[in-house]
């Protein structure tokens, strides 16, 4: 992926056609998204050589107990930072820089991080990936961190680690960790050819977190992101893991059984696995049509994958995936303004309601891999919206996120706590852009969207956040699923309430898939609130932000 | 006036977005091509501009546009309008049919009524229905085809009267403030003080129980009482489950006619225009729903009347007095104080799907204090409007486990239980017979007599009042009518 693609132009011309016209009408409210990083005081830039090509990413998390997101950024070469959240509920957004209280060597060679409670203490922890020694970081009160490495029994190793996802397996009090890693640099022929092993870390039989008996996943095919995914519904997560063909010599993309109790085994073609080789960037996952099947959206270079369980060729049973990524407009494989014609290099991707109109869209980020002169120097992030036919049309460009800068990782996350998911975008070489979501643009100025619940899980014990669970929105007869997911992406994860669009919905009912498989009962809730469901409670409470916003 | 005779103007496609300013309605022209013949099968002959409508109206103005919404509210849809919705269902939500409808009418499902006035005529337009006129509600997403009268799959209702609903809007508006203001200060005060903080809600005199916020912004909103979590007064509906003349409105016209407003049933919410495929798309402008609102929001209060009869003079003032003693007025409250007679249209408190105020760059507002009917008001030392509501906005168990009958219905609506209903209005009762929320009770007596619940104590005290104090009651409410 990093060097140039010969070959690419051909696969592009065989996927054939275009993606979203983006000269196609679009009757949905586009939202007007303008970039305050500046004014903000967010201008990190994720910077450094060939190993800091890939990586860039943003962990968006709740770090001083106001559920507003915090954000750490990866620097690369230059140092992470983490921001606490100072912007007024539904006004600007507003962010200062926090001392991270980590030695300088810790904060650099960082490429992506992912939140979650590691230890159950109800503090944010951060998994951080790194060129080098990865770290977890143990969060405390007030943005405090300190390096868990020795107190989990945890070795950061000496990888290029490039991917992560985690899971809470059956009746553990810890979660499973999984580091996906990039390529082995210090083997004979590398880069070609030399891809590091991907691990899984269970957690040891103790009181504690203890990461001590790490498990290679043999072969790694140079991954860039992984995801714990419930694909069949069997109520046991298998770990989807993308890689980059650039490197790999005789790899695929893979999937991972992992089973409580058991060595994780990859998927094969007698099951139904079949072989896809792609310059596989970043993961996401939603359930588009409601069947209770996750699609999976996959970055890479040229076409994005939209996967699809094929039930005909398949069955439910058998992970055999269709392409449905050109039927529904969501290639986005060239640049959809600029007017270069080349190719597109997909990095972070993520689904997520942003103009709350009840469907689903796309966000891709998007750039070059440095200078490669095969793909397109200008590329745009894409932001498609999902449209009532099941198709995806491209706004990026109408939603005013379309930049002359190289994207990676991202975070679609309400900053400003006005019922509106903003968006944050990682750019290498590039200033971040933290995009303001302020509705739709109007003559006068901008309106609301549409209606908005913000989701809030907590189950008592372990895994509070309740990571693993399925959320059901209905209003009327439209349903509406959310995975509380740690992973996908490209470097990039978040915690804290679970956007949902609700369109012109009044009201909602929610229920609870918790990780254990258990169902909740039904959660009568009214529109435009944030909600905070407590497993075993019998009504949602209500969360308000200071002051509120309506 | 033929309809919307003053007010012609293009569809203009979700115009209300571009938030023009206030336009001189009466100038408006019509378009050309979409000007009917005179011998048009077209009930809506032209349609309102709303980018016309923002800022304060003129009386004149308000004048017109309230002619223009009679003229809808009067207005027989018919197919050429759009009215019929054969691929959607009567839901608030627009949710498609799975199959095509064999009967463009049904009273179940509707279609059901050919106006608005169809329903609401009693005494005269803009008021209330007989039995005949009930509508069934269902909310449309399980049972969207349902054919039959048992009342597992709709609730039979009776068609409430119109009068003096912009008054309850208004009243509703500064009630949902107060609230949220209270909610407010407390979450405020839990995050400064560090400790939880329970706090009353209440507001014009009305108790809506309390809410509990703690220290980080949480909510508990489990002693709320009467109304939705959200501490939205929804004054409409007889569950009181709608919060603006809009919302309800729009809610109407689609169920009762198949006529599908652009603002929530247009391409903006629904990918199409012609989102019931009848053929006909943007079948009701925003402007369109303002003039309807307009018309029923300035219908006026109802009215306390003097009986020229002596004794029913007398007997009236008796049972005023035991209306206090039977406790009566601690739910039906003979007024509400109200600050301000500005209506502002679309209003504060509605959510997508409505025309909301913050969508648009200035609300119309008209000031009923224009009105006639308004200046008679009654005000208090404050200089308040006293609204002769003889209601609290309030939802209240009205059930028991003796006395049951106004439990008669199976299916709650909109999160609301189905023992529990808004309390009626009495403004208006002496002209809006048959009572209970089915309209299958024909004297007062028994619909007093039929309260349980929270209703129990008072109704209690009426069933062992001597005859001429129940009489008396009977006498009081019947002065309390829609001028004719």
């Amino acid at each position: 992926m990093i060097r140039a693609a010969l070959a690419f132009a051909a696969l592009v011309a065989f996927a054939g056609g275009t993606s979203a016209d983006p000269a196609a009408p679009i009757a949905s409210d586009i939202p007007h998204f303008v970039n305050e990083a500046a004014s903000a005081g967010v201008e990190r830039a994720y910077t450094g050589p060939w190993e800091f090509f890939v990586g860039g990413g943003v962990a968006a998390f709740d770090c001083d107990g106001d559920r507003r997101p915090d954000l750490f950024l990866a620097g690369g070469t230059s140092p992470a930072t983490l921001y606490r959240n100072r912007s007024a509920t539904g006004g600007p957004l507003s962010f200062e820089a926090v001392d991270l209280g980590l030695a300088e060597e810790d904060r650099t060679r960082v490429l992506g991080a992912y939140p979650l409670d590691i230890d159950n203490d109800g503090y944010m922890d951060l998994a951080v990936l790194r060129l080098g020694s990865n770290l977890l970081l143990k969060g405390g009160p007030d943005c405090r961190f300190e390096v868990a490495n020795h107190a989990f029994a945890f070795d950061g190793g000496k990888d290029w680690t490039t991917a992560f996802a985690a899971t809470w397996e059956a009746n553990q009090r810890f979660p499973t960790l999984a580091f996906g890693n990039y390529v082995d640099r210090h083997a004979p022929g590398a880069p070609w050819g030399t891809c590091a092993d991907n691990l899984l870390l269970r957690p040891a039989p103790a009181d504690g977190p203890v990461y001590d008996d790490p498990i290679r996943l043999t072969p790694g095919y140079c991954t860039l992101s992984m995801l714990f995914t419930d694909w069949n519904q069997s109520g046991t997560p298998s770990l989807r893991v993308t890689n980059d063909r650039q490197y790999y010599r005789g790899g695929e993309e893979q999937m991972w059984h992992v089973d409580p109790g058991k060595l994780p085994r990859l998927y094969t073609a007698a099951e139904g696995w079949r072989h896809l080789s792609i310059w596989g960037m970043g993961i996401a996952e939603a359930d588009l049509n409601g069947d209770g099947y996750p699609e999976y959206a996959l970055t890479s270079m040229g076409d994005t994958k939209l996967q699809q369980l094929d039930n005909e060729d398949g069955g439910e049973d058998r992970p055999v995936y269709r392409d449905i990524a050109f039927d529904r407009g969501a290639t986005a494989q060239r640049p959809y303004a600029g007017g270069d014609r080349r190719p597109s290099t997909g990095w972070h991707s993520e689904f997520a309601d942003v103009n709350n109109d009840g469907l689903l869209d796309l966000f891709i980020a998007k750039g070059n891999v440095e200078a490669m002169p095969d793909f397109a120097a200008y590329d745009p992030d894409n932001l498609l919206l999902g449209s009532w036919d099941g198709t995806f049309a491209e706004a990026g460009d109408k939603a005013g996120i379309a930049m002359p800068l190289r994207g990676r990782g991202g975070a679609l996350v309400d900053l400003n706590m006005d019922g509106m998911l903003d968006l944050v975008v990682a750019n290498r070489d590039g200033p971040t852009s933290l995009f303001r979501n302020l509705g739709m643009a109007t003559e006068w100025g901008t309106a609301p969207l549409g209606n908005w619940l913000e989701i809030e899980l907590f189950q008592p014990g372990p895994n509070r956040n309740a990571v693993g669970a399925h959320i059901s929105v209905k209003t009327g007869t439209h349903v509406m699923t959310r995975a509380v997911e740690v992973g996908g992406g490209h470097a990039s994860g978040h915690s804290g309430f679970i956007h949902v669009g609700l369109g012109t919905a009044e009201r909602a009912e929610i229920r609870v898939r918790w990780p254990d498989g258990e169902w909740s009962h039904s959660y009568r809730v009214f529109a435009n609130s944030f909600v905070r469901l407590e497993r075993g409670k019998a009504a949602a409470e209500l969360w308000l932000p200071e002051p509120p916003p309506f | 006036m033929t309809p919307g005779a003053d007010l012609r103007g293009s569809r203009g496609k979700r115009s209300w977005q571009t938030g023009a300013a206030l336009l001189f309605l009466l100038a408006l022209p019509a378009l050309a091509d979409d000007a009917p013949p005179p011998w048009s099968e077209r009930a809506v002959r032209s349609h309102i501009d709303f980018s016309t409508l923002g800022g304060a109206l003129t009386a004149q103005q308000l004048d017109a546009l309230v002619a223009a919404g009679r003229a809808l509210f009067t207005a027989r849809f018919t197919t050429e309008d759009g009215a019929g919705r054969p691929m959607a269902t009567q839901a608030i939500i627009a949710t498609k049919r799975k199959r095509p409808v064999d009967a463009a009418f049904r009273r179940t499902a509707g279609l059901d009524a050919n106006a608005c006035s169809s329903c609401h005529r009693e005494p005269e337009v803009g008021g209330a229905g007989d039995f005949t006129a009930n509508v069934f509600v269902s909310e449309g997403f399980e049972s969207a085809d349902f054919i039959d009268l048992d009342p597992q799959f709709s609730n039979e209702r009776n068609t409430n009267h119109l009068f003096g609903a912009g008054l309850i809007e208004l009243l509703a508006r500064e009630m949902t403030a107060d609230l949220r203001r209270e909610r407010d200060t407390a979450v405020a005060e839990a995050r400064r003080s560090g400790k939880p903080v329970t706090v009353a809600l209440a507001s014009k005199g009305v108790d809506f129980g309390s809410i509990t916020v703690r220290p980080d912004g949480i909510v508990d909103p489990s002693g709320i009482e009467g109304i939705d979590p959200d501490l939205t007064v929804r004054p409409f509906g007889q569950k009181g489950v709608f919060t603006s003349l809009r919302q309800f409105t729009i809610n109407a016209l689609n169920a009762h006619h198949g006529i599908e407003a652009d603002e929530r049933f247009g391409a903006r919410w629904t990918g199409t225009a012609d989102f019931d495929e009848d053929g006909h798309g943007e079948e009701l402008t925003p402007g369109d729903v303002s003039a309807l609102v307009a018309f029923q929001a300035t219908l006026p209060s109802p009215i306390e009347t003097v009986p020229a009869d002596p004794a029913w003079r007398t007997a009236a003032a008796r049972g005023a007095e035991v209306f206090d003693t039977f406790g009566c007025a601690a739910c039906h409250r003979p007024t509400l104080p109200l600050d301000s007679l500005a209506f502002a249209d679309p209003a504060p408190f509605d959510t997508a799907g409505t025309l909301r105020t913050v969508e648009v760059q200035e609300a119309a507002t008209y000031d009923l204090g224009l009105l006639a009917w308004a200046k008679t008001l009654p005000r208090n030392d404050q200089g308040q409007i006293l609204v002769p509501i003889y209601g609290d906005l309030k939802r209240h168990v009205i059930a028991d486990d003796e006395v049951n009958q106004l439990a008669n219905e199976l299916l709650s609506q909109r999160f609301v239980e189905r023992d529990t209903f808004i309390t009626a209005e009495l403004w208006g009762v002496a002209s809006t017979a048959p009572y209970g929320h089915r309209g299958d009770i024909t004297t007062l007596d028994a619909v007093i007599r039929a309260h349980g619940g929270e209703g129990r104590t008072a109704r209690d005290a009426y069933v062992a009042a001597a005859d001429a104090d129940r009489s008396a009651l009977v006498a009081y409410l019947k002065t309390l009518a829609i001028d004719p």
